[in-house]
């Protein structure tokens, strides 16, 4: 039932982080989750594509990466700085 | 476009979690010794609740934080057993009780006149289990009538907790409770679970709990 808050938090912990890199639009987050950490993957996913696929995020994609333990952590986010390729 | 990669690896409950920290140390400044009460729904949270705050209550200068999903119930029961202040938290469907209630509940305590904080968590085996709330330790119930297999099925809760409390022991003469195997389930994923064993209904096995509580209590400060 927690799943969406974390997700919110997921959310919440991408947004500052492309604000720290100068903004941009996130078009992915990875987050590692631990077998462990009483997490519903399925609901999990869910919960975070629904909120990425709203703005600020514009359908950015969720990239679940598996681990042992209780881990959960937002391990990165692809940011497209708007900028054209070099 | 461009699009980069940012690496972040930042704990999504680092947030919660540093409110805990925030709770613990407010506790650890006035002595008070906080016990996060968790268990399935129905496991004898508040009765055992009740008793104590009968008994031991003023003694230990006992405060109740109490997290109903709707409804004030647990709340008013706990309050006729006590003049403790009783700060009730409705979570509003929430399956947890989260660090930053706690901090506001606690703001609604004298903690210099408290000695022992129970916080009564939701009652749930699964969620309550990944969020501190700066609390000093996590004391899981389960009573008799729920099975011997509640620890392997709900490890985590059991793993997090250092102390357990198999309540609703006056039912076992009507029931084919194994308490042994309970406990040697309890064990193979905690081995260090401090294990109690009460009725709140016929009082067995709660004078072990008090004494246990006033051991966790510093004498107040006489001036």
């Amino acid at each position: 039932m927690h799943e969406l808050s974390l997700a919110l938090e997921v959310c919440r912990l991408a947004g500052e982080a492309g604000a720290r890199q100068g903004g941009g639009t996130i078009r992915a987050v990875g987050v590692e989750v631990g077998d462990d950490a009483g997490i519903e993957v399925a609901n999990f996913r869910f919960c975070l594509e629904a909120l990425l696929a709203e703005p600020p995020f514009y359908e950015a994609r969720a990239d679940l990466v598996p681990a042992r333990g209780d881990v959960l952590r937002l391990l990165y986010v692809e940011i497209d700085d708007g900028h054209p390729d070099d | 476009m461009a699009i980069r990669t940012i690496e972040v690896c930042e704990r999504i409950m680092e947030r919660n979690d540093a409110v805990a920290r925030r709770v613990r140390a407010r506790l650890a400044a006035d002595d008070v010794t906080a016990f996060n009460l968790v268990s399935s729904p129905g496991s004898g949270k508040t009765a055992l609740l009740e008793r104590t705050l009968a008994a031991v209550g003023p003694a230990l200068r006992a405060a109740v934080i109490t997290g109903d999903v709707q409804t004030h119930n647990d709340a008013d029961r706990l309050a006729r057993h006590t003049e403790s202040l009783v700060q009730a938290v409705i979570t509003g469907g929430a399956c947890h009780l989260d660090a930053s209630q706690i901090e506001a509940g606690l703001d609604a305590l004298d903690l210099e006149r408290v000695g022992l904080l129970f916080i009564e968590n939701v009652g749930n085996l699964v969620c309550p289990a990944g969020w501190d709330l700066g609390e000093a330790a996590k004391i899981v119930l389960f009573s008799v009538t729920e099975g011997e297999d509640k620890p392997l099925k709900y490890p985590k809760m059991f793993r997090n907790a250092r102390y357990a409390i198999l309540t609703k022991i006056d039912l076992l003469p009507h029931l084919d409770f194994d308490v042994t195997l309970a406990v040697a389930n309890a064990h193979a994923v905690n081995p260090g679970l401090r294990f109690f064993r009460t009725s709140a209904k016929t009082g067995e096995g709660l004078e072990a709990w008090y004494e246990f509580l006033a051991e966790q209590v510093r004498p107040m400060a006489v001036w």
